[in-house]
């Protein structure tokens, strides 16, 4: 068996552990240990991405697990065109977060590292995962890093949020559970053992009555989307991005929310594609409520940190409406538009948490002029907002424009042209809040009401990663295709399948 | 192959092998201690005894060995739970002799006990008449009480004894009344006439005995305090927190699952067909079942987060766990039962390591509060560790055994393979909330060993029975999360899944 995609799990797992040892005198080796490590694992997200190991369709493994009268589980891991990005972008951040906060001194580093290591281990088997079992154990063993870095390195009111965040967050998971357990034991005839295993459920569900596939979908739909997470079940993510650290957020923003649009697309969707199509205007309803509240939340925040959560909001939402549209074209661009929006998100959080550090507050109000003091932060800013706004020749343009798009069919084919006016509505909204705050936190008079005097430029680690981010950015904005090459096969596969 | 050289050896008597050998650790370790005066060697002896009683019994269950000598009889089901209750008494034995909370004078009566109460757990499960059944249970409870007595010149142990022996004592009149009110309607004690009982009386539609419904939950009620079910728990917090922490750990993984055992071999096994059948007995005694188990696991949960006291907080959360062993005896199915009966293996493991830690802890001169855990880990890292494994086992984190083996029980709550039926989904929401809410007493307990800092940071040394006991347990903890199979075959088989 060959044991390439289980590396991506045992590598920061193996670096997790070290980084946990490293503690007492040996400390500061921690952060060298999470270093090394992660970019171990993305050079082997890379090496698989370029095809050195052949197609990575070809590249999955697994073998029996558990096995017993009622359920056979599987340790088996897959690759395809959606997960192959999402296994990179985890790959890319963890490494680039471990390098953002080498000049940061706080006590116990070495559990901080481990926890980074353990959420990679997470999240990368969340997106390897093919087979519910070992997906749910994922999904889990990212939960619980995240809930104690925030209770454990997070801001004032760190208590609150973590619980706040995990209470949300498992609670939906438990929802997901639970419809686990039902689409398996509807999966298979009375006396059967349940085989958990993707292939296996998505082939035996296919029979099952629209209406036991439609309460599924709803369990399932449900956990997911609170990962997202769509309106209404959102009020956790700007507490939880509010008191965690900038890793944190970095983290949380760039690819745990993933975790949930990539569950609805894997699950929802792959599994159980009539019961998608019976809930489709839920969906596009969910979607276009969360982009337009979260662009409005996003005006009235005085925290930058704050306000960025609340865009995550919207941008999820445009994820959601892609996937709601249920066609090609919707599918393809909205996990375009997770792959922006978590490189994207990424800078936007490294920028913003650099202003809480670096100048003592992130309230927008007291902040003002700073472009003057730090000329190349305020460079990266621009650089973020400017992508998150959907410029043109930038990653976000491509995530968000397609995917309008791609409603406009959806729109024609049923008939509500008035529908568009949302899309207008949300672009508009994002370009004002994004513009409004850079103007008010990086140009006109410096603000006299905080002490710049102490306030320095970004440092040279920090430099170095938002250049990488920068790049990319700019790279993937002028060319798509080195993302959407992997993704339209997916989709055509879909299709031809009669999934959207 | 093993089990013939058992059966030459014991001839007849085989059934019995465990409780013979049981027997005898319990007979002669009191006139080992009184003419050896020395603990040492009474504790080598009682720990060959508890290590060959467990060998034997290990040897018969793999061989799929059944029989039965008088009115005991022994076959998978009571095989499995004997290993149950042999692996908690090994352990126990094993560091009890290290351990400062135990009295080292009596030695003798100690092991003795532990002995009886152990040989009551046993014989409990391979009887399968109610009169028997009690026998045995009487025989682990009163043993438990003077086991939780012989902390002495300790008021709390004193004290904690007094309330056991009185409540455990209330709970035997009203189990004897319930039972003799069955006995009055259905004219006999054994469980299988009375499982015809229930079903004929449900295929024919004939008139509901209220009788026979009281007896049956005066019986539910005495037994209920014997595995501290809410309403009835009261007393397992101040036991456990006034008891030796090897003997808490005893109470808490072998006499609670004595209780559940019993609630198997009673209600499941009488009820069960009346279940499949739909009939109003069945009904009223699932949702009974049920009811209990919401407010078990709640209550438990709930109270757990005010916990100072790791000894408390641990007997809230045994309580608790014991709410979602009882999922069961609401769902009726022998998937549940096989699932509940793992849970309650994985629960000897994390649990006692729990109560271990507390108690090489308490060797080592660190207290019980919560608060006396801060700057653990880097007084005693690998202590710290074992501890937060244990701990996120109980709560049911992946891929650890507590984790698997709910997975198992929460599952079947939902349905069976083939059909979710649906009925008790509510109770797996609950359960499922309730891992949620037990994540955060644990963490606190985490919190304080990891990032909290402790005025002291001397390096912490245990006796090494503690240190491998615990590694032992913390094997188990992580095997049994990540190959179940290893026990789940003969949890089904107990259940005549395969």
């Amino acid at each position: 068996m060959s044991m390439i995609l289980s590396s991506l799990i045992i590598v920061p797992l193996i670096g997790a552990i070290l980084s946990l040892i490293m503690g007492g005198s040996r400390e500061n080796y921690a952060k060298y240990v999470a270093i090394a490590f992660s970019a171990i694992t993305l050079v082997i997200a890379l090496l698989i991405l370029f095809g050195v190991f052949g197609e990575f369709d070809s590249l999955s493994e697994g073998f029996e697990w558990i096995h017993n009268s009622s359920f056979i589980m599987n340790y088996a891991l897959a690759i395809d065109g959606l997960s192959v990005l999402m296994v990179f972008l985890t790959a890319l951040l963890c490494l680039l977060v471990n390098i953002f906060s080498l000049d940061e001194h706080r006590e116990n580093n070495n559990y901080f590292y481990a926890l980074i290591m353990a959420m990679e281990v997470g999240l990368m088997g969340v997106y390897l995962a093919a087979d519910y079992f070992l997906f749910y154990i994922m999904w889990e063993v990212t939960l619980i890093p995240m809930y104690f870095m925030i209770s454990w390195y997070g801001g004032p009111r760190r208590h609150y949020s973590a619980i706040k965040f995990f209470i949300y967050t498992h609670v939906a998971s438990l929802v997901m559970l639970i419809g686990f357990f039902v689409i398996g034991y509807e999966s298979v005839e009375p006396g059967a053992a349940v085989n958990f295993s993707f292939e296996a459920v998505k082939n035996g569900i296919a029979s099952a009555a629209l209406g036991v596939q439609s309460l599924i979908f709803a369990l399932l739909f449900f956990g997911f989307m609170v990962k997202m997470p769509s309106v209404p079940f959102h009020t956790w993510l700007p507490d939880a991005h509010t008191e965690a650290p900038t890793e944190g957020s970095v983290l949380l923003a760039g690819v745990m929310l993933k975790m949930g649009s990539y569950g609805i697309i894997r699950i929802c969707l792959e599994a159980l594609p009539e019961a998608a199509a019976y809930w489709q205007w839920l969906i596009i309803a969910i979607a276009l409520v969360s982009i337009i509240y979260g662009a409005y939340g996003c005006i009235a925040q005085t925290d930058l940190k704050k306000m960025v959560a609340f865009s995550s909001i919207s941008h999820m939402g445009m994820v959601m409406l892609g996937i709601g549209c249920l066609s090609e074209a919707g599918l393809v661009f909205a996990v375009f538009q997770m792959f922006a929006h978590g490189l994207i998100t990424a800078m936007l959080f490294m920028v913003c948490g650099m202003t809480g550090h670096k100048v003592g507050t992130r309230e927008i109000p007291l902040l003002g002029g700073l472009a003057g003091r730090m000329p190349v932060y305020a460079t990266f800013m621009m650089i973020a907002f400017m992508a998150s706004l959907g410029l043109p020749g930038l990653v976000g343009f491509w995530g968000e424009f397609p995917v309008i798009f791609a409603f406009y069919e959806f729109i024609l084919a049923n008939d509500v042209i008035w529908m568009l006016l949302f899309c207008m509505l949300s672009l508009m909204l994002t370009a004002g809040y994004y513009l409004w705050a850079m103007q008010r936190t990086l140009f006109g008079p410096e603000t006299t009401k905080i002490d710049l005097t102490k306030a320095h430029d970004v440092g040279h680690f920090e430099f170095a990663v938002l250049l990488v981010l920068s790049i990319l950015v700019a790279l993937f904005g002028v060319w798509p295709d080195a993302a959407l090459q992997f993704l339209e096969p997916y989709a055509e596969g879909l299709v031809s399948m009669g999934v959207i | 192959m093993v089990s013939e050289i058992i059966t030459s050896i014991f001839g007849d008597l085989t059934p019995i092998a465990t409780m013979i050998i049981l027997a005898i650790g319990a007979l002669i370790s009191p006139g080992i201690m009184m003419f050896g005066k020395n603990h040492n060697i009474t504790w080598a002896v009682a720990l060959i005894l508890s290590v060959v009683a467990m060998l034997v019994d290990i040897c018969l269950l793999v061989d799929d060995y059944s029989g039965s000598y008088l009115g005991v009889s022994v076959g998978t089901y009571s095989l499995l739970m004997a290993l149950l209750f042999m692996i908690v008494l090994t352990i126990v034995i094993f560091v009890s002799n290290s351990s400062v909370e135990t009295s080292k004078r009596h030695a003798g009566a100690y092991y003795a006990l532990l002995f009886g109460a152990s040989l009551g757990m046993v014989f409990v499960t391979a009887s399968s008449d109610l009169l028997t059944i009690f026998v045995g249970v009487e025989l682990t409870s009163i043993s438990s009480y003077a086991l939780v007595a012989l902390k002495r010149r300790d008021g709390r142990a004193s004290e904690a004894a007094v309330k056991y022996a009185i409540i455990g004592g209330m709970s035997t009149a009203l189990t004897l009344y319930g039972i003799s009110m069955v006995y009055g309607v259905a004219g006999s004690t054994d469980i299988t006439t009375l499982a015809g009982y229930v079903l004929v009386s449900d295929y024919f539609g004939s008139e509901l005995s209220w009788m026979f419904l009281i007896g049956i939950i005066c019986m539910i009620a005495g037994y209920g305090f014997k595995i501290a079910a809410v309403p009835f728990h009261m007393w397992a917090p101040d036991v456990y927190e006034g008891a030796a922490s090897p003997v808490s750990m005893f109470l808490a993984t072998g006499s609670k699952k004595m209780g559940l055992g019993v609630f198997i071999q009673v209600f499941l096994f009488m009820f069960i067909g009346s279940v499949a059948l739909g009939g109003i007995y069945g009904e009223v005694v699932q949702y009974t079942f049920a009811i209990i188990a919401a407010f078990t696991m709640t209550v438990g949960n709930v109270v757990a987060i005010a916990q100072n006291n790791i000894k408390r907080m641990l007997a809230y959360s045994s309580i608790a766990q014991a709410g979602y062993i009882l999922i069961i005896m609401a769902v009726m199915t022998p998937e549940a039962a096989a699932a509940g009966t793992f849970h309650m293996f994985t629960h000897v493991f994390m649990k006692g390591g729990a109560f271990l830690i507390v108690g090489a802890l308490i060797c080592a001169g660190i207290g019980e509060k919560i608060s006396d855990y801060k700057g653990l880990a880097k007084r005693a890292p690998f202590l710290a560790a074992a501890m937060m494994l244990f701990l996120f086992s109980l709560a049911g984190i992946p891929p650890l055994a507590g984790f698997t083996s709910k997975f198992f029980l929460f599952a079947s709550a939902v349905g069976v393979p083939g059909e979710a039926s649906g009925e008790f989904v509510w109770l797996a929401f609950i359960a499922i909330l309730n891992s949620a809410i037990s994540l955060y007493y644990y963490a606190r307990v985490v919190k304080a060993m990891y990032i909290e800092k402790g005025a002291c940071t001397e390096k912490i040394k245990i006796p090494a029975v503690f240190t491998i006991a615990i590694v032992i347990c913390l094997i188990f903890v992580v095997v049994l999360g990540v190959y179940p199979d290893l026990l789940y075959g003969f949890c089904e088989a107990a259940y005549g899944l395969v």
